[in-house]
């Protein structure tokens, strides 16, 4: 599955972050997660890349990442 | 109930740092939370313990303490408030103020729960987290310099261009006493001088990067609760209103807000036309139309903070992140209907480091004595404080940030201000226990109880109820102008907003406007999950009550606050409105009397003179605070 996202509807709100660190280790963490989002405190730009750590989050019924976007911004797609 | 271990929630440590001696040092959280769970409630019993009743908040002593909530650094939503606690600036009672942002979350990320600051820098300085690295840098080439151009320089010293900082502008530097801390160049901590205090120690930012990781004690139940809330918060009427950044829930022309909550030409009247109103908030016309797009703080599943540009006109080049809201109720109070000056307004306080309340209360009392011939040209620097005068608006905020001629005559505030200057302008110098305020008291009966004895002198966020559709509970019957069940809650409110700050839970979620969705079962719930703690509603409600019993403490020992400090400045209570659909309402003193009686007794606390009681006290389980108290000849 790849996750697909909308990055003009980001808030950068980095929710999806730490759910995809809970995936990975069980812990709330932007360092343990595939996910990295950035958020321009200036201009409120955000930026948003995911790694190849990722693993659909595999053993879930949907990646946390996009059951846990309440922006619609992510999409699961296989 | 007893709490004997937390094993989840927490990163663990608090930091000291004492910036005379350079000393640097760490102990647990645990010992505190347990008692106090998190956010301010640890800050404010660590300043009630330790701080001497003597020591004034300039004096090095002074402690200036941030406190990330217990939920902080997790998905739980809105979890992401820090808390600013010390000595208030304004009158050395408690100071607390509160902002979003990501900084509480990546100094969690680094370890640490609090960071409690005591001493003086010779020099000017920062603060350098890098997990349990800790530094304090050379701060001289920054100072000076604006708070985007702050994170900006600090960033670039460090490498790092997404090290959270939390720093003070000229404002700060200067000791204007309405200084803010600004977190993420557009988060504001604003309210008791905190700004001031910070500039006080020398210390002009502190920057934070953690690459640790927060933990929960039920991971799986924790999650459970963070997806009911989260559902809750989506449920709500408001949910998507609120993520237009509050345009639509309230501040549209029409909308009841600006009917009951507007304050023109210093406290003159509360009403203002519709004509103004579509300039300054119209979707078309007013700030909205500057909004490019909005932004969340981390675990938010709301995102309110709007990023604004001005490209037309002579603002042509403003833009920043800021709550548009906040620059509405600034531009009222002169009579500015621009919506572009109104914006301006709001994003330069946020780059000089000014709370915006303060800044446009302390300058509307200029325009007001300006307009009464008590201030001339003479006085101000040349500038025509008239009404509705947008250049003379902008150009006194940059005075007043950098002391400069009429700058410096208003920096201490309405108080010393009007003390000076004498002639009757004391009168229309608003402000609560020494602290400007600007907030309304004539229509809304809950909202000036709740302002009125709030700890932190005269702010909203401490016991204000507006409705039951946007605040406070929501099984209880209380109306805008009526009296009946006001008390009550107020009373709720008050421990509502208590937990939201331990937890470090934005009140947008729960308590205050934004969604009304969480309450106090699902905090209890959440903190519960993730402190590996069972803790019910009432006792969660309890612990919240004694936790604002010790500001309450705090404020008697310190300032020596009683029952004749919780009432409006005279203007609200002299002076009914004059025009609008709430013409000639006043705040009448014989039934906000009746409120205050009802309000102590509900807290426990000696109707006449308003202080706490032994016997309330001990109920609380506070006797070593009741201990303090009667120490001082306080206790009733």
């Amino acid at each position: 599955m790849k996750i697909l996202r909308d990055i003009e509807a980001c808030y950068g709100c980095k929710i999806c972050e730490l759910v995809c660190s809970f995936h990975h280790k069980g812990a709330f963490s932007p360092e343990l997660s595939s996910i990295k989002v950035s958020r321009n405190h200036q201009t409120g730009e955000v930026t948003w890349c995911i790694d190849s750590s990722c693993d659909s989050c595999e053993g879930e019924a949907r990646p946390l990442c996009v059951a846990h976007c309440t922006y619609g911004v992510l999409k699961g797609v296989k | 109930m007893k709490i004997d271990r937390i094993s989840g929630g927490l990163a663990g440590k608090i930091l000291r740092v004492d910036l005379s001696s350079k000393k640097v040092s760490a102990e647990d959280t645990e010992k505190y939370a347990k008692r106090f769970i998190g956010g301010r409630a640890i800050d404010s019993f660590i300043l009630l313990n330790e701080m001497n009743p003597k020591t004034k908040w300039s004096d090095p002593e002074n402690m200036l303490i941030f406190g990330a909530g217990c939920l902080v650094g997790t998905p739980s939503p809105g979890a992401c408030r820090m808390s600013v606690d010390t000595k208030n600036a304004f009158n050395n009672g408690k100071g607390s103020a509160n902002c979003g942002g990501d900084f509480a979350a990546e100094l969690k990320y680094a370890g640490f729960d609090h960071i409690v600051i005591t001493g003086k820098a010779e020099t000017p300085v920062y603060l350098c987290i890098r997990d349990s690295e800790v530094e304090i840098r050379d701060a001289s080439s920054i100072w000076g310099k604006t708070t985007y151009e702050t994170e900006e320089a600090i960033q670039k010293e460090l490498v790092d261009n997404s090290i959270e900082v939390a720093s003070i502008g000229p404002a700060g530097e200067n000791l204007v006493r309405g200084a803010s801390v600004v977190i993420d160049c557009s988060k504001i901590a604003g309210g008791s001088g905190v700004g001031c205090v910070m500039g006080s120690k020398k210390l002009k930012a502190i920057a934070v990067r953690g690459h640790g990781a927060i933990r929960v004690a039920q991971p799986e139940r924790f999650m459970n609760a963070v997806n009911e809330a989260m559902k809750k918060i989506q449920a709500s009427p408001y949910f998507k209103l609120s993520r237009k950044a509050l345009v639509e829930v309230a501040y549209q022309p029409d909308s009841k807000v600006w009917d009951t909550q507007t304050l023109i030409r210093n406290g003159q009247d509360e009403y203002w036309p519709m004509e103004k109103r579509e300039r300054l908030t119209g979707k078309k016309t007013g700030v909205p139309k500057y909004i490019k797009g909005v932004t969340a703080c981390i675990s938010c599943p709301i995102g309110c903070m709007p990023y604004c540009e001005i490209n037309e006109g002579k603002y042509r080049g403003t833009k920043g992140i800021g709550y548009w809201i906040n620059s509405a109720l600034y531009s009222q109070k002169f009579d500015v209907d621009n919506a572009a000056a109104s914006l301006k307004f709001h994003l330069l306080a946020n780059q000089l480091g000014l709370d915006g309340d303060f800044t446009s209360v302390v300058s509307s009392w200029a325009f007001e004595c300006y307009e009464k011939g008590l201030l001339t040209k003479e006085d101000t620097d040349g500038l025509e404080l008239e009404w509705g005068n947008e250049d003379a608006m902008l150009k006194l905020e940059e005075k007043l940030a950098y002391r400069d001629g009429i700058g410096d005559f208003l920096a201490d505030g309405v108080v010393a201000a009007s003390r000076k200057l004498g002639k009757g302008s004391e009168y229309f110098a608003l402000h609560m226990k020494g602290q400007d305020t600007f907030e309304f008291f004539r229509i809304l009966k809950g909202w000036a109880l709740g302002v009125a004895t709030s700890p932190v002198g005269g702010r909203h966020l401490r016991g204000a109820v507006y409705t039951p559709e946007l605040t406070g509970p929501k099984n209880l019957d209380f109306s805008l102008t009526g009296y009946e069940n006001q008390v009550e809650a107020v009373f709720w409110q008050l421990r509502a907003k208590e937990i939201e700050d331990l937890t470090g839970t934005c009140v947008n979620m729960g308590s205050f406007f934004g969604v009304h969705a969480l309450e106090p079962p699902d905090y209890a719930e959440l903190i519960s999950s993730a402190m590996g703690i069972e803790l019910t509603e009432e006792e969660l409600m309890l612990i919240a009550r004694r936790a604002y019993n010790l500001e309450k403490a705090f404020n008697t020992i310190h300032a020596g606050f009683d029952r004749k400090d919780d009432y409006p400045p005279r203007r609200f209570m002299e002076e009914p409105i004059k025009s609008g659909p709430y013409a000639g309402y006043i705040c009448e003193k014989d039934k906000f009397d009746r409120m205050l009686d009802e309000f102590y007794e509900i807290n426990g606390w000696d109707k006449k003179t308003g202080l706490q009681t032994g016997k309330g006290l001990l109920e609380l389980d506070l006797e070593y605070v009741a201990k303090k108290l009667e120490k001082v000849g306080k206790l009733k």
